[in-house]
């Protein structure tokens, strides 16, 4: 962290500099060719030096390109020639109007930038509110609906029933929606703490309990303490390895284990994710991380929407991590949620 | 079924529906229901009549949430369940940080609320005795806080300073979320280091010790990413 504003710095002193040289080169030019060439060549060059020097370095950089053009201007291309004194009165006049152009032009260039990154930020901030707002308006009906049709279900009448389960699966979709904007939109809020696999999928057996449709999860876990321990956000990571698990659970034989483990891999803690479906042909494995994507074959009342994997990526990738998947061994997928391991020495000093 | 006879609810939140919602959650039971919509009304009405829990929804037109929260909390002890539409986890520390003991999500089921409100007055009531000298029996396991000593069938198992420490202030605040923060600061004080991380490995290393089986622990429960509760009914 602290090497960043050191290298800005070098970075402005480097530009400053670069803008320099091209006034001293473009000033020698037209020195060289100064026999054929009159004030208004001189002051449409220097313009547009000073104007490219405020599109890319700011006001300040704009600002002292115009002082120096006028100086350089007045030193050698106006006679006599190395001097600030002035033959004609009437070039002062086209000298001073230069240099309140090139001023103005600068000013009008950062002003134009400073409008276009607040009007950037407002957006922003506008399309939060908006999921905030979304979130917050679909969800208080959902909950009036949801607990009217709890309160009026009776034992001879599933139409109640129904719709307290639609709302539900509506509840579901708002939340993935929400989830995928904001992943596409770069917005998800990642806070990655040391966090402890064996905790990651304890978690996650909880949450999925009850939703396999009775087929087992099986976990297994290393007992080595350093090996499990990683980087992570670990509400997001779980909503991440929940997503998989359901998608095993979708694509696997009626019955058949769903398997989890937890491994060390180089700098990487990977979660894995086995199933024993019909596996994924390799020329579709990028494109079942797609949004919406459906898989050919497979009914369309499959569940959800197929947002699950692509939320689950993104969340690996906005952490710095990666998700993908791959044959298993004996048959079927394995998908692997990857973020960054901690070091075995960072892990001892504590 | 709901709340127990007698006790006085406040219910604070600016829409009718969901107002309607807690209110026939608690129909079955004999409490009484009060009701606020906004949040000066509420800190007003909760001085007034001192409810034995308060149902607070974050989404108020004139004041946050969570300054409800801490302002009643400044005085009253009365347990506090915040209804949210949002599920940060930042949200979520801050406002048990500010002295909220549950939270729900939108939407919710009745019967989830009912039973999370009932659980509330339960530990309100108990609360005075709970975890000071009394020993505790869990299935196989036997746990005396002031000994201190901890038996699985019997048989004794040590404990070290910090996993008893840890063991003592989640039982002390058994069905209650503490946040990381919260449980940091009771079992190592003011001292500095990776909360996270020493967390994480103790919470880790109790588990391997009192749960039956650590991966699925049912007795310590991870609230991701905002911290851990003691369960046992």
């Amino acid at each position: 962290m602290t090497s960043a504003p050191a290298s800005r710095r070098g970075i402005r002193t480097g530009e400053w500099a670069a803008w320099l040289v091209a006034l001293a080169l473009v000033t020698v030019v037209l020195v060289a060719f100064r026999a054929r060439l009159n004030e208004a060549h001189y002051a449409l060059a220097y313009l547009l030096l000073v104007q490219g020097a405020s599109a890319r370095g700011g006001r300040p950089l704009g600002v002292a390109l115009a002082v120096g053009s006028f100086v350089c201007f007045d030193l050698f291309l106006l006679p006599p020639y190395g001097t600030l004194t002035i033959q004609n009165p009437l070039n002062w006049l086209a000298l001073l109007a230069f240099l309140a152009t090139s001023l103005l032009s600068a000013e009008l260039l950062y002003r134009a930038q400073a409008e276009r990154a607040a009007a950037l930020e407002a957006a922003h901030r506008a399309k939060d509110q908006v999921l905030a707002a979304v979130s917050h308006d679909l969800r208080t009906p959902l909950t009036t609906i949801k607990a009217l049709a709890h309160e009026l279900a009776t034992p001879d009448d599933d139409r109640a029933a129904v719709i307290e389960e639609e709302a539900d699966r509506l509840t579901e979709l708002v939340g993935q929606l929400l989830d995928l904007s904001r992943i596409a939109s770069g917005a998800v809020v990642v806070n990655a703490q040391p966090n402890e696999a064996e905790d990651l999928l304890g978690a996650a057996a909880q949450r999925v309990a009850g939703r396999l449709d009775g087929r087992e999860l099986r976990i297994a876990v290393t007992t080595d303490d350093v090996l499990s321990f990683g980087r992570f956000d670990f509400s997001q990571t779980l909503r991440a390895l929940v997503n998989l698990i359901e998608n095993a659970a979708k694509y696997s034989p009626a019955g058949a284990p769903i398997d989890v483990w937890a491994k060390r891999d180089g700098r990487w803690l990977v979660f894995v994710v086995g199933d024993r479906g019909p596996g994924i042909p390799a020329a579709e494995r990028d494109r079942i991380f797609e949004p919406y994507y459906r898989r050919p074959g497979v009914a369309p009342d499959a569940g959800g929407a197929g947002l699950g994997l692509s939320i689950a990526r993104g969340i690996a990738e906005a952490q710095g991590g990666t998700l993908d998947v791959g044959e298993r061994e004996g048959g079927g997928s394995e998908f692997r949620l990857s973020v960054p391991a901690i070091a075995e020495a960072e892990l001892r000093r504590s | 079924m709901a709340a127990p006879t007698g006790d006085v609810v406040l219910v604070i939140d600016d829409e009718p529906q969901i107002r309607r919602v807690v209110r026939n959650a608690l129909a079955a039971g004999e409490s009484r229901v009060l009701e606020a919509s906004t949040g000066r009304a509420a800190i007003d009405l909760a001085a007034a009549e001192r409810p034995a829990l308060i149902v607070l929804d974050l989404g108020l037109p004139d004041m946050a949430g969570i300054d409800v929260c801490r302002e009643i909390r400044a005085w009253s002890s009365a347990p506090i369940i915040v209804l949210s539409a949002r599920h940060a986890d930042a949200e979520k520390v801050a406002l048990l940080d500010a002295g909220a003991d549950d939270y729900i999500t939108k939407p919710f089921s009745p019967s989830e609320l009912d039973a999370r409100i009932r659980a509330q007055l339960r530990r309100s009531r108990l609360a005075p005795a709970a975890g000071e000298g009394e020993v505790i029996v869990i299935g196989p396991l036997m746990i005396d806080p002031v000994k201190p000593s901890f038996k699985r069938d019997g048989v004794p198992i040590h404990l070290t300073k910090t996993e008893w420490e840890l063991f003592r202030t989640l039982i002390k605040h058994a069905g209650r979320t503490l946040t990381h923060r919260q449980l940091f600061h009771a079992v190592w004080g003011n001292s500095s280091g990776d909360m996270q991380q020493y967390l994480r490995v103790h919470v880790r290393s109790l588990r391997r010790k009192i749960e039956a089986d650590p991966v699925r622990p049912v007795l310590i429960v991870t609230e991701p990413g905002v911290g851990y509760r003691f369960d046992h009914e």
